[in-house]
C-alpha cells in the first residue's frame, strides 16, 4: 500500500486507496487538514497544537516552511534569515539550527502517525506532492523530508497534475483539454492537460513558487496596519495581526464586510478596524493579477487557445476568493469548474498516483512533464537547452559538442536548469569534467546525453567519440553544496552584518527620492499645459518638502514626505498612462 | 498524418509504454518521446531526413531578419528591466509611452517573422509533393530556417507576454 500525501504550505493531508476509492484519513478529532506548523518546545508539537503556540512562542514555532525548502541563503524569499549566501537555508528554532527538510519531516511524521492509527497497519511507502513549478533542488529536498520521516518515497508528483487525476477519475472515457488553476497558501501553478481514455497527458505548466494565500494575508495585514495607523508591531503582535487578516480574508469570501478586533496589543493598544470586500480586493488584486502571465505562457506552450479548453478547474484554498474566480473568467473566458474540493483534491490525486504505482488502479496512465528546461553551459556562458521545458518524462535527448579552443584537453560539463539565456542566470545542478586527447579546434567531439526517469531524476552521460571514454553522472540533489564552494561564496560575499540599520533605511529612501524628483520634473514637462495650476503648486510644495528632508538626513521625515509626494502625483501618473494608451 | 493524429497515436502508445504501467518499458517510452518530438518539429524532421548534423551558412532571409529580431529583443529587455526597477508609480507611468511604442514595433517584427514562417511552410509542401526527389542542401537550408524562425518566434512571444503583463 502506498499512501498519498499533500505537503502543503498551510495545511497537509494524508490518505490511502481503499476498496477502490481514495480515502483521506482524519485524526482522532475527525480533522483531515493538519496545519503545516511545527513548534519546538519541551517536545515537538505539530499541527493544531503548534498553531496555538505560534503567537505565544514565535521564536520556537514555524509555519509555511515549504516556502524555504530547497532554497539557499540570499535567494528571493530568504530575507530575514542570516547565513552564508549560497549555502542551504537553515532556520534557528528553539536553540537549534534546522533545515527546512528536517522541519517538514516532523509534519510528515505526524501524518504517518495519524494514518497508521486510522488504518491499523504500518505505512512505509508514500507519494508526496509538490508545486509543479518546483525545481530539482526543491523536489530533492521534499523527497529527503519524506525519507527523514521514515517513508520510502515512491514518487514526487506535481500538485495540479494530482488534482487533474482526482478530477478525471470519474471521467475516464472523456477526451478533453483541461486547465488546472492551483492557488495555494504559498505557491501558484497553472497546468494544461489532455485527457484521453484514461491517459492524462500534461501539455504544459507554468507558475510561481512564491505566490499564494500568505502574500494575500500580508497585503491585508498591511492594509489594516495603515487604516489603524499602527506603529511597528512586536513579533507576537505581527503574528496575531496576520492571523486576523487571514480570518478576515476567509470571511470576506462570503460576506461583504468584516471587523477585525485585536485587543490587548503590546503597550495596551486595542484596535478595531472595519474591512469591506472591495477594500481587500483592492489590496489583493495586484498579487492575484500576477497569475495571469503564467496562464498565458502555459497556453502558449501547450499550443492552444483559451477557447480550446473544455474545463478550467480551480484547486487550492485561495481560489475560494471571489476575486480569483473573476480573474479566471477574465483570462479564460469561461466559468471555472468548482467540482473539486479546493483543499482535498491534490491529496486525493496523490493517493491515486500511489494506487497506479502499486498496481491497484489499472488502465490509468499519467504522463507528466519536466517544468523547467535542462541544458548545459556552452562556450561564452550561454545555456544550451538539451531537454526543453514541458517535455514528457521519462525522456532522453542528446547533442554533440566540440572543443572551442585548440589543444584543449577536456571539457567541463555544467548542468543547468531554467529558462534564461545566460548560463549564470539559471540554476546550476552540478558539473563534471570529461577528458579528451588535445586536438585542433573543432576536432574533438563529445556526445552529451540527458536522461530523465519517471521521478524526474536526471542522469547525464558524456562520451568522447574519439577515445570512447564515458562518464555517467547522476544529478541527485542540487541543494547540497560542498564546503569549498561555501568557502568561496563566503570569500566573495559582502559583509552586511554590521551595517547600521538606520543608515541603510535612509539610503534606500534617498535612492527612492533621487529617482522620484527627476521623474516629477519630466512628468510636469510633458503635461505642462494640461494641469490645473493649484495641482502644480501642490506638487511643487511636496517636492520642496522632499528636498528639505533629504538635506535634514532624517529617515522618518524623508519617508513621510516621499509618501506625500507619491500621493500628490497620483493624478499625474494616471494622465501619463492615459496618454500612453492612446499611442497606436 | 496531421498533428492531431500524431498526438493521439502518441498518447495511446505512451499510455501503454509508461514505466508505471504493467508491461511498461522506460527505454521504449523514451524512444517514443524522442520520435514524437522529431515529428512535431519541422526543423528536426528535415534534419533527420537529410541526415545532416553539421551547420551550414546562415540562410539569407534569416540574416536579414536577425538584426531586426536582435534589436527589438535588446530594446525590450532593457525597457522591461527599467520598468521592473522603477520604485514609484510616476517613474513607471513615464515609461508607459516608450513601452507602448515598443510593443507596436515588436508586433511588426513578429508579423515579418510569421510571413517568413508561412513561406517556409509553402516550401516544405513543395518538397513534400516531389518527395523523394530532393536536394540535401535545400533540406538542410530549410531545416536551419525553421529552427531560427521558431526560436525567434518564441523569444519574441516571451517579450510580448512580459509587455502585456505590464501594459495590462
Amino acid at each position: 500500500m502506498i499512501a498519498g500525501i499533500d505537503l502543503g504550505t498551510t495545511n497537509s493531508l494524508i490518505g490511502v486507496y481503499e476498496s477502490g476509492f481514495p480515502t483521506l484519513l482524519a485524526d482522532t478529532d475527525g480533522r483531515r487538514l493538519l496545519p503545516s506548523v511545527v513548534h519546538y518546545g519541551d517536545s515537538i508539537l505539530v499541527g493544531h497544537e503548534a498553531r496555538r503556540m505560534q503567537a505565544i512562542h514565535p521564536n520556537r514555532t514555524i509555519a509555511s516552511v515549504k516556502r524555504l525548502i530547497g532554497r539557499r541563503f540570499g535567494e528571493e524569499g530568504t530575507e530575514g534569515l542570516t547565513g552564508i549566501p549560497g549555502a542551504p537555508v537553515t532556520i534557528p528554532l528553539g536553540g537549534q539550527n534546522l533545515s527546512p527538510e528536517e522541519i517538514s519531516s516532523e509534519i510528515l511524521k505526524k501524518l504517518k502517525v495519524i494514518a497508521e492509527a486510522r488504518h491499523g497497519t504500518e505505512i512505509t511507502r508514500a507519494v508526496i506532492t509538490v508545486p509543479a513549478y518546483f525545481n530539482d533542488a526543491q523536489r530533492a529536498a521534499t523527497r529527503k523530508a519524506g525519507e527523514l520521516a521514515g517513508f520510502s518515497v515512491e514518487r514526487i508528483v506535481s500538485e495540479p497534475t494530482a488534482a487533474a487525476l482526482a478530477y478525471g477519475l470519474d471521467r475516464l472515457q472523456d477526451r478533453s483539454k483541461i486547465a488546472v488553476y492551483d492557488l495555494g497558501g504559498g505557491t501558484f501553478d497553472l497546468s494544461i492537460l489532455q485527457l484521453d481514455n484514461g491517459v492524462f497527458q500534461v501539455l504544459s505548466t507554468h507558475g510561481d513558487t512564491r505566490l499564494g494565500g500568505d502574500d494575500l494575508d500580508q497585503a491585508i495585514a498591511a492594509l489594516v496596519a495603515s487604516k489603524a495607523s499602527l506603529p511597528r508591531l512586536s513579533l507576537p503582535d505581527t503574528i496575531r495581526l496576520h492571523e486576523a487578516a487571514r480570518l478576515a480574508k476567509e470571511t470576506l469570501s462570503t460576506e461583504e464586510q468584516s471587523t477585525i478586533r485585536l485587543p490587548f496589543l503590546e503597550g495596551g493598544m486595542n484596535i478595531e478596524v472595519m474591512l469591506t470586500r472591495a477594500e481587500i480586493e483592492g489590496a489583493c488584486s495586484p498579487i492575484i493579477r500576477r497569475t495571469r502571465i503564467h496562464c498565458l505562457r502555459a497556453l502558449e506552450d501547450a499550443g492552444i487557445k483559451a477557447a480550446d479548453l473544455d474545463q478550467v478547474i480551480l484547486v487550492g484554498g485561495s481560489t475560494r476568493m471571489p476575486l480569483v474566480q473573476h480573474l479566471v473568467v477574465e483570462i479564460f473566458g469561461k466559468e471555472p469548474n468548482l467540482s473539486q474540493h479546493p483543499d482535498e483534491s491534490v491529496a486525493l490525486g496523490a493517493i491515486l498516483q500511489g494506487a497506479i504505482l502499486d498496481g491497484s488502479l489499472q488502465n490509468v496512465a499519467l504522463l507528466d512533464i519536466t517544468p523547467l528546461s535542462l541544458g548545459i553551459e556552452t562556450f561564452g556562458g550561454l545555456m544550451n537547452v538539451i531537454i526543453p521545458r514541458n517535455t514528457t518524462i521519462p525522456a532522453k535527448a542528446g547533442e554533440m559538442f566540440t572543443n572551442a579552443v585548440a589543444g584543449q584537453s577536456g571539457m567541463r560539463i555544467t548542468v543547468l536548469q531554467g529558462e534564461r539565456e545566460l548560463a549564470a542566470d539559471n540554476w546550476k545542478l552540478g558539473g563534471f569534467e570529461i577528458p579528451f586527447a588535445p586536438s585542433p579546434k573543432g576536432a574533438a567531439r563529445v556526445g552529451v546525453q540527458f536522461s530523465i526517469d519517471a521521478d524526474g531524476i536526471l542522469q547525464v552521460l558524456a562520451r568522447d567519440t574519439g577515445t570512447g571514454i564515458e562518464k555517467i553522472v547522476e544529478i541527485k540533489s542540487a541543494v547540497e553544496v560542498s564546503d569549498e564552494a561555501v568557502e568561496a561564496m563566503l570569500a566573495g560575499s559582502l559583509e552586511h552584518a554590521f551595517e547600521d540599520m538606520d543608515a541603510r533605511i535612509f539610503t534606500e529612501a534617498r535612492l527612492k527620492a533621487e529617482e522620484m524628483l527627476p521623474a516629477v520634473e519630466a512628468a510636469l514637462a510633458q503635461l505642462a499645459g494640461e494641469l490645473p495650476p493649484d495641482e502644480i503648486a501642490g506638487i511643487r510644495h511636496q517636492t520642496a518638502e522632499v528636498t528639505a528632508a533629504l538635506q535634514s538626513k532624517e529617515t522618518v521625515r524623508l519617508k513621510q514626505t516621499l509618501a506625500n509626494l507619491d500621493n500628490a502625483t497620483q493624478s499625474l501618473a494616471t494622465r501619463l498612462i492615459e496618454r500612453a494608451m492612446k499611442i497606436s | 498524418m496531421d498533428d492531431e493524429e500524431i498526438a493521439t497515436a502518441y498518447r495511446k502508445l505512451a499510455g501503454a509504454l509508461h514505466p508505471d504501467q504493467q508491461g511498461g518499458d522506460a527505454a521504449a517510452f523514451r524512444e517514443l518521446g524522442e520520435a514524437a518530438a522529431i515529428l512535431r518539429d519541422p526543423a528536426r524532421r528535415l534534419k533527420e531526413l537529410a541526415g545532416i548534423s553539421a551547420s551550414h551558412p546562415f540562410p539569407e532571409k534569416a540574416a536579414e531578419l536577425f538584426s531586426k529580431v536582435a534589436e527589438i529583443l535588446q530594446r525590450s529587455d532593457a525597457l522591461i528591466a527599467q520598468t521592473g526597477m522603477a520604485s514609484n508609480a510616476l517613474t513607471k507611468a513615464l515609461l508607459m509611452a516608450p513601452l507602448k511604442s515598443l510593443s507596436l514595433d515588436l508586433s511588426s517584427v513578429q508579423e515579418q517573422l510569421s510571413t517568413w514562417r508561412i513561406s517556409l511552410e509553402e516550401e516544405m509542401q513543395r518538397i513534400d509533393s516531389h518527395w523523394p526527389e530532393s536536394n540535401p542542401e535545400t533540406l538542410s537550408h530549410l531545416a536551419d530556417s525553421f529552427a531560427y524562425a521558431d526560436r525567434w518566434a518564441s523569444q519574441l512571444r516571451e517579450r510580448e507576454l512580459a509587455l502585456e503583463a505590464i501594459l495590462g
